[in-house]
């Protein structure tokens, strides 16, 4: 993703969204609060937002606030959409997960009845890794280890899970923060995927 | 769920005591808390002093107490010189004294009478203020009511409908000098705005209407602009 910037009277020029409708959605957590990145300009201080990020989140907000709430909305948006329940074939229906991908889970998980928001996006990161052919079963299980032993990677949109191989030796890892990793010369980078993005591809497939 | 009934934290006098859940708690001297309290009632009426968050359903204070810690309500009333170390977080808020806030305020509805200080953001559907306030950070709000009465600083205000009146000037008129009714913000962005004795480097809406003793660095409409005489805009133009 590019980190080119965007000022906030270009934001409201291309999208045609008033100041007050940026204040409020800004009050109800629809945009989050690291987006605003202040600069100092020649009028003093100015607020720029991350260019891709910020016009892709106006749009969605445009197209699903006639059906949603703003609330709802900021549910969906925040990592925390907490009274999420759904069942397996519920997620499966909606292309979550595919069959196969359902079946690997449940023999690391157990059987599951009803699923909530981080046994869903545990699943989703799963597919979404395995579907890509970026790792195989064995790793999709180490992944789903280390989501279990520490759920506060799925808390954080900032983290990063990357995948490494050296010699037919495959392990992963969570960056917290999505710092950047650097390998040794021998080892290879599998996959990467970001809690962020999956979460929110999650978010507007559940939508 | 807890089914039994909770009892009551009540300190006359001077005391020193635990936190923990309550039904109702009050303190009318110069009690002590010692760790986060979570009840019903909450009304303190002396020179209390928590060490911890404050959760409730209604809370009053009335005196100078002195909170270390966040404070969660449906409603909150703040009468008295208050000093809240962190965030306040409460549906209806009231504050009417001379208190500080060191955190964020959050609300739905927001009414300053008298002298608050708030050191980050403030953030309500309808906030409204008769008296003097400070906020250092962000001022946000659906509806912006400011009567002023004082000397009033915001470092930012956003909203969409944002209102600045200053008090009619018939009493007021002798100690005017000695105390300019004035709204101090970097700047000032909204939908509809309207402001009065304001000083803002930068104000941006949609309709901008610019009344008396008001000194503006730059204007930027998209609607209607207005300016009265009695005030200096040094730029302004239509986007």
């Amino acid at each position: 993703m590019s980190d080119e910037l965007i000022s906030k009277k270009e934001v409201l020029d291309l999208t045609g969204i008033s100041y007050g409708q940026l204040y409020r959605w800004k009050r109800k957590n629809l945009i989050p609060e690291d987006w605003f990145v202040r600069k100092s300009t020649f009028t003093g201080q100015e607020t720029f937002f991350p260019k891709e990020k910020i016009l892709e989140r106006v749009e969605k907000i445009q197209k699903m606030k006639d059906r949603l709430s703003l609330d709802e909305l900021a549910d969906l948006f925040s990592l925390n959409a907490s009274n999420l329940k759904l069942t397996k074939e519920s997620l499966v229906a909606k292309g979550i997960a595919s069959d196969p991908v359902m079946n690997i889970f449940l023999d690391t998980q157990g059987e599951l009845h009803e699923f909530n928001y981080y046994e869903i996006l545990k699943l989703y990161i799963l597919s979404s890794l395995l579907e890509l052919g970026d790792i195989h079963i064995e790793e999709g299980k180490m992944l789903l280890q280390l989501l279990n032993d520490h759920q506060e990677i799925l808390q954080e949109p900032k983290a990063v899970i990357c995948f490494i191989r050296k010699l037919g030796m495959s392990s992963c890892l969570a960056s917290m923060n999505g710092e950047q990793v650097l390998l040794e010369k021998g080892t290879k980078l599998a996959a990467a995927i970001s809690v962020e993005q999956c979460a929110e591809e999650l978010k507007s497939k559940l939508a | 769920m807890e089914m039994k009934t909770l009892g009551n934290l009540i300190i006359n006098g001077v005391g020193s005591v635990n936190g923990g859940t309550f039904n109702k708690v009050e303190i009318n001297g110069k009690g002590t808390v010692n760790s986060d309290i979570e009840c019903e009632r909450f009304n303190c009426n002396g020179t209390g002093t928590i060490h911890g968050n404050i959760k409730t359903e209604k809370g009053k204070i009335s005196g100078a107490a002195q909170i270390h810690g966040a404070v969660k309500a449906e409603s909150l009333n703040i009468n008295g010189s208050a000093s809240i170390s962190e965030a306040v977080h409460s549906q209806k808020l009231e504050v009417a004294g001379n208190s500080s806030i060191g955190g964020s305020v959050k609300s739905d509805e927001m009414a300053v009478n008298g002298k608050a200080k708030i050191a980050g953001d403030c953030e309500a559907e309808v906030f409204r203020a008769e008296g003097a306030f400070k906020i250092d950070g962000l001022l946000n709000a659906e509806t912006i009511d400011i009567k002023l009465f004082g000397e009033s600083k915001a470092k930012e205000i956003g909203g969409r409908k944002i209102k600045v009146a200053q008090h009619r000037e018939s009493l007021f008129k002798l100690i005017k000098s000695l105390f300019p009714l004035k709204l101090e913000a970097e700047l000032i962005e909204g939908d509809d705005i309207e402001l009065e004795g304001t000083s803002a480097l930068v104000v941006r809406g949609k309709n901008v209407k610019i009344g008396k003793n008001c000194e503006i660095g730059l204007v930027e409409y998209s609607g209607e602009y207005e300016c009265s005489p009695d005030s200096e805009v040094k730029e302004f133009r239509l986007i």
